[in-house]
């Protein structure tokens, strides 16, 4: 049998990680990236997505492109393997799957756990890397700003261990973000082709199409 | 006392459920042994699919399943995981058992892990039990019927046109899984489509990504 508010206890252990204190370092360094950051009110990009997993030979790859627009509008859309387009925008959170050629609604309770790692995805772009007080958040500088967010609560052990995040020192854009879910298994996306600050019509935030 | 009634209904309707009949082939086809058909995996193999969930015939989610097959041993692994790359749950079955390595809720209980490894076993290896019957049903598609040692019945039968589906029905009759495998003759698990009929009743179409055939490491090599 299956239910599909599949994804709810995950969100609630993320809920609850928010009661913890924050963790943070380097505040000097954050507040820098932050400053760097407020310069960028767009990006458009494309993606590769590569899935690792003990049973998989190779990484599974998926593709797509990633819309942002701050404050905190998002449209994170894949074209490959499988379809699918989740839309932040104005609070709102939405995930569409691709059914019979058309775009549909996903009915299950994925839109909200994406609800909150659009809220985290769309606080890295605005340079808050350490603002989610559910991740310990350390800075290293080198050719490149290299951010690593560890989960405060070992509940989480199995779910996420860490996040990596990189970020060019050119314009101060996220260039790859990777999940290590545990020492098997990992997924990694490579941000490319990145236009920072041109303008992106504002319906991409709202038509699934 | 409407859901009373309503249950009790249910129950006699199931309980008294009859296996389809299969009958002898017709006199064109007399005479010539029957076949049966087995799409079933011969090899140990990893498939990828898109998957998509429908209940009352409307698509709620999607999904990618990833499952390694060994035919030989009777094990395989599985993991399924949203289109983000999420894990929302893996497993792993052989002659141990079901061993669960992930699974998030709502696919954390014990009745999903066993639901979706047998539907994984019902769809991908040759079924095991007594061959009690062979022939065809009504509509013309060659059947063979097995009895599960553990109880239960599996048909496997192929239509006019070549399409097979497997279906399994509890020691009493009732339909449980239909399974239609719309691929061609290259690969079978092109397309897999997966009805349960269970206290939810849905639907899964699964649509191949990519598929290939694996070799085992040599021992010396590992």
């Amino acid at each position: 049998m299956i239910r599909f508010s599949y994804l709810k206890k995950a969100a609630m252990v993320l809920f609850v990680l928010l009661i913890f204190p924050v963790v943070s370092v380097q505040a000097d360094d954050f507040a820098r990236l932050r400053k760097d950051s407020v310069r960028i009110s767009t990006i458009t990009a494309d993606f590769v997505q590569k899935k690792s997993m003990k049973i998989l030979s190779k990484p599974l790859v998926s593709e797509g492109k990633f819309y942002y627009a701050a404050p905190d509008s998002i449209r994170w859309e894949y074209s490959k393997p499988l379809k699918s387009v989740v839309i932040s925008n104005k609070g709102s959170t939405k995930r569409y799957i691709s059914s019979g050629g058309k775009m549909v609604e996903d009915e299950t309770g994925g839109a909200q756990v994406m609800k909150l790692v659009l809220g985290d995805v769309a606080g890295w772009m605005n340079g808050r890397f350490d603002s989610n007080p559910s991740f310990t958040a350390v800075l290293k500088e080198g050719p490149i700003t290299l951010i690593t967010l560890t989960p405060v609560d070992k509940r989480m052990a199995g779910i996420v261990e860490k996040i990596e995040i990189t970020i060019s020192r050119k314009d101060a854009s996220v260039k790859s973000v990777r999940i290590v879910e545990s020492a098997a298994a990992e997924t990694r996306i490579d941000f490319l082709n990145a236009v920072i600050n041109k303008g992106i019509n504002p319906s991409v935030f709202q038509d699934v199409e | 006392m409407k859901g009373l009634f309503f249950l009790l209904g249910t129950f006699l309707l199931v309980s008294c459920a009859v296996l389809p009949a299969i009958h002898e082939p017709s006199s064109e086809r007399a005479g010539k042994s029957i076949t049966c058909p087995s799409p079933f995996l011969l090899e140990k193999t990893r498939l990828i699919h898109a998957i998509e969930v429908r209940m009352a015939g409307k698509p709620k989610t999607a999904l990618i399943g990833v499952t390694l097959v060994d035919p030989v041993s009777r094990t395989f692994s599985c993991a399924m995981m949203s289109t983000e790359g999420m894990v929302l749950f893996e497993a792993s079955s052989g002659s141990d058992g079901v061993k669960v390595v992930r699974a998030l809720p709502p696919f954390d209980t014990t009745a999903f892990a066993n639901n979706m490894m047998d539907d994984i076993e019902l769809i991908f290896l040759t079924p095991v039990g007594l061959l009690t019957r062979k022939g065809v049903f009504t509509e013309g598609e060659t059947v063979c019927r097995r009895h599960k040692e553990q109880g239960g019945w599996v048909d496997v039968l192929a239509g006019r046109d070549g399409h097979i589906q497997i279906r399994r029905y509890s020691e009493f009759g009732a339909l449980q899984r239909t399974v239609k495998l719309d691929g061609n003759a290259r690969n079978a698990y092109a397309v897999i489509e997966l009805q349960a009929i269970d206290f939810v009743n849905y639907t899964l179409i699964m649509t191949l990504i990519e598929s290939e055939v694996v070799g085992d490491i040599p021992a010396a090599q590992k």
